[in-house]
């Protein structure tokens, strides 16, 4: 896995890309035989895969217009995959055009394809980072370009920790993100948990799916997801199934859990 | 009670377009609100209104329906399969219309939205499918380029020298093998100039490394500036190297020679400090053919140090039987600890004979080197080599320790036996274990510490080296002898004469063959004078005086007449075993 950085990887689209099978899950076909496959297998396991996916992504939405309703204008997404249906920029420029966005990811092809979309956009960005390595994504050039760190910023690190042992310390990277964030600014989580589904062996079978993709899954509970607030308040109401998450309507948080994924945002007081 | 499609644009999404927005929520990922959602579908159904009742019955309209749905993003086989029932069941009833063959006209109006559905969700994929590759091809490229930039990075690390970045000796070796070896260059010439700053260890020592790194990184900078057309490289430390490519002969290696040291002369401000450096370069020019890289090196390295050794700040040329010479030299040295082992090295003996009475007062111990291939080589061929490499400790340990073993056999044909006079290296009296080991000496040669006379020249003293001196002072107090060899040819402090335990002077051959001149000629009476002045001067400081070089009676006849107490050379006898000058 660890490859030294002079050693440039190659791009092998026949081994499963998370970014790929969750644009699966949300019926897009920017996907290749091999992350379809991978997706299938994983529906068998856990046929609330698709919908999990949706509610993921919904509960993003929700977020976006809520950082904007509460003055956000600038996003760093990291770990934001294949952006296609319902992207940050869509979301927050279609409220300010003045809103600024970079989106973080490792995948090459995910990159590749968001230069793509965001070819001429003045005020989006992708660029090409490993959320292993925060000062190196905080210093990068397009970062720096397109996002004032002494005013907020949300940063959203979205369906993308469960890919993050906590021997990667996210704690630690947490810590050097909030570190370069000014009073106002937002975090934004979520992760796939198995709280009340612990015995139906379901995760298990999600982990063996996973084990043959480019990141292994690495489940949190509720507290362990609201630990890595720390710093932050919580913005209401705290971690929860993402569906539950500031519904558009009180019927859209029914059967929550089925959605497996919680998430929260936390704010920066100052 | 039906919705009015005559209304506003923006209806209120009626029961059935509510019940549709159920029907399709989470078949796929909507980037909308259900209130959003409700509202397009609202507009969705008022065209279906539309086509039912429009006549004649237009096709375009359901596939637009269909169309715009997975436009929307309601693009799942769900999302069509659950539109087809829910209009099915319900767009008639909940809508309240009245439409004549209604069945026909709702088979119709469901096979238009599932042409255009099916139609604009395949265009869809193959779209996605299309894009998809094309990130996979450009991620793939930007991989290769990568790859291809770091691998001239590593390629870059590994052939250049990261302090100057000047290519550093695996790529000039690879250019200069390039240039000697590729087919073709034959008929060329090459040259190749190496360059040393002098004295940069001084800058280093006394600034700092920091700003010695700062002066080469200047130096390195004027370099490539001013031979910008010709390799250079850094070989490592102060060492420079530049290669000249087909030469027309030497003057233009000895052009860019000049044109380095020019750009190395210029005062450097480095860090705050004007530093004035100059180089030394060793130039060697001469045809492809014939040579190789490590020849080339070799020799260019060679000729850089007779650069340094004439004082630096300019360029030499090779020279082949220069160089022949010295590897000759250089072979005679490293084969000396081979030749003590193997006991190649013998002493013959020198009279000093007392001009009062002729008698043998001693004897000066002379190396000589019976080399198997060279035959007997004499100690000025290999002293000096001896006395370079260090080599001069252990073969001076020899000649002390055979010198005083064989005067401990010489037995005197009456009175006094003579002393054995040793000379004695520099570097020997240097050396703390001096005491001891001539203590140890005469302890196992049982020789008197009186018949053991040490030669040490008058520039050994010139040193401000406590050790020496109270070194000689010990084996003064010992009983050992101690003449000053070569006098009156050094600088000639006297003051030394007085503080130190000496013996004897040996009054320098130069002195004595100004003996032959008859006294009235120029020159000839001045060298009497002088050596008249030193016998006064030693006998007054109590010191014996010998003369060197004495080759003719009339020479021992002048000498004894100014009161020299004794004399050495041809006219008493030649060196050769002790043996041919006892009993005399």
């Amino acid at each position: 896995m660890q490859r030294p950085d002079w050693a440039p990887e190659t791009i092998d689209i026949e081994r499963p890309s998370v970014a790929r099978m969750y644009d699966y899950y949300l019926g897009g076909s920017h996907n290749f035989a091999a992350d379809r496959a991978a997706a299938r297998a994983m529906v068998e396991a856990v046929p609330e895969a698709p919908l999990m996916a949706q509610a993921n992504r919904a509960f993003l939405r929700r977020a976006v217009h809520y950082l904007t309703a509460a003055g956000v204008r600038q996003f760093l997404d990291i770990g934001s995959g294949i952006p296609t249906v319902g992207n940050v920029h869509e979301i927050a420029q279609r409220i300010d055009p003045e809103s600024r966005v970079v989106y973080v990811d490792v995948d090459p092809v995910a990159v590749a394809h968001s230069q793509e979309i965001l070819a001429g956009n003045e005020r989006a960005a992708v660029v090409r980072e490993d959320l292993r390595n925060p000062e190196a994504i905080l210093r990068h050039p397009e970062v720096t370009r397109l996002l004032d760190f002494t005013e907020p910023v949300a940063v959203m690190i979205v369906a993308v920790l469960h890919f993050l042992p906590d021997s990667d310390r996210p704690e630690d990277i947490l810590r050097t993100l909030r570190a370069a964030l000014v009073p106002g600014s937002h975090l934004v989580l979520s992760q796939a948990s198995d709280d009340g589904r612990a015995g139906t062996g379901e995760r298990a079978e999600a982990e063996r799916v996973y084990r043959r993709t480019d990141s292994q899954l690495w489940i949190r509970s509720r507290a362990e997801l609201t630990a890595l607030f720390a710093g932050f308040d919580l913005v209401d109401p705290g971690v929860v199934w993402v569906p539950q998450w500031r519904p558009d309507a009180p019927d859209q948080a029914e059967e929550a859990e089925r959605a497996v994924f919680i998430g929260g945002v936390g704010r920066l007081g100052g | 009670m039906g919705d009015d499609p005559a209304a506003t644009g923006r209806t209120r999404p009626g029961a059935f377009a509510r019940a549709w927005a159920k029907a399709v929520s989470g078949t796929s990922y909507l980037p909308m609100t259900q209130a959003q959602l409700e509202e397009m579908l609202q507009r969705l159904t008022d065209r279906l209104a539309q086509a039912l009742r429009a006549d004649p019955f237009d096709l375009r309209i359901g596939q637009q329906v269909g169309a715009e749905l997975v436009r929307s993003h309601i693009a799942s086989a769900e999302g069509l399969g659950r539109t087809v029932e829910v209009i099915q069941l319900r767009l008639v009833r909940d809508l309240d219309l009245v439409v004549d063959d209604v069945e026909d006209r709702m088979a119709r109006l469901l096979a238009t939205v599932a042409t255009g559905y099916a139609r604009a969700l395949r265009d869809r994929t193959l779209d996605e499918q299309e894009s998809i590759r094309r990130a996979a091809m450009t991620a793939r490229a930007q991989a290769e380029r990568a790859l291809r930039d770091s691998e001239a990075r590593f390629r870059h690390q590994a052939t250049h020298d990261p302090l100057t970045d000047l290519p550093n000796r695996t790529l000039f070796t690879e250019r200069l093998t390039a240039a000697i070896t590729t087919p073709g260059r034959g008929a060329d010439r090459i040259g190749v100039c190496f360059l040393d700053l002098d004295r940069f260890k001084v800058v280093n020592d006394s600034l700092g490394h920091q700003v010695g790194d700062s002066l080469l990184v200047a130096v390195a900078q004027r370099l490539r500036q001013a031979l910008g057309e010709h390799l250079v490289a850094r070989l490592g430390g102060d060492e420079f190297v530049i290669l000249v490519e087909r030469t027309a002969g030497t003057d233009d290696a000895v052009k860019v020679a000049e044109a380095a040291l020019d750009a190395v002369r210029e005062p450097a401000l480095v860090d705050g400090h004007e530093l004035a450096v100059s180089a030394s370069i060793g130039i060697v020019e001469r045809p492809v053919a014939g040579t190789s890289p490590l020849e080339l090196m070799r020799a260019a390295d060679s000729t850089l140090h007779w650069a340094k050794a004439a004082g630096g700040a300019r360029w030499s040329l090779f020279d082949a039987e220069r160089n022949r010479r010295e590897l000759a030299r250089y072979a005679l040295s490293a084969a000396i600890p081979t030749a003590l082992d193997r006991g190649e090295f013998y002493l013959d003996y020198q009279p000093l004979t007392s001009l009062r009475d002729g008698r043998v007062l001693g004897m000066e111990a002379l190396v000589r080197w019976r080399h198997p291939e060279l035959g007997v080589l004499r100690p000025d061929s290999f002293i000096p080599l001896a006395e370079e490499t260090g080599l001069i400790v252990r073969l001076g340990s020899w000649v002390l320790a055979e010198a005083c073993r064989e005067a401990g056999t010489w037995s005197a044909a009456g009175g006094d036996a003579p002393f054995v006079s040793v000379n004695l290296a520099v570097r020997q009296l240097h050396r703390p274990d001096l005491v001891p080991e001539v203590r140890g000496v005469l302890g196992r040669t049982g020789l008197p510490p009186e018949r053991l006379q040490l030669e040490i020249t008058e520039s050994t003293m010139m040193s401000t080296v406590v050790e020496p001196v109270r070194a000689l002072r010990v084996l003064g107090d010992l009983g050992v002898r101690v003449a000053i060899d070569d006098f009156g040819t050094g600088y000639c402090n006297l003051a030394y004469l007085r503080d130190l335990p000496v013996n004897e002077l040996k009054v320098a051959g130069e002195f004595v063959t100004g003996l032959r001149t008859p006294t009235g000629e120029p020159g000839g009476g001045t060298d009497e004078r002088i050596l008249a002045s030193l016998v006064s001067l030693a006998h007054a400081l109590d010191l014996t005086v010998t003369a060197e070089g004495v080759e003719t009676a009339d020479q021992a006849d002048r000498l004894r007449a100014i009161g020299c107490d004794a004399g050495q050379g041809w006219h008493f006898g030649r060196p050769g075993p002790a043996t041919a000058h006892m009993g005399t």
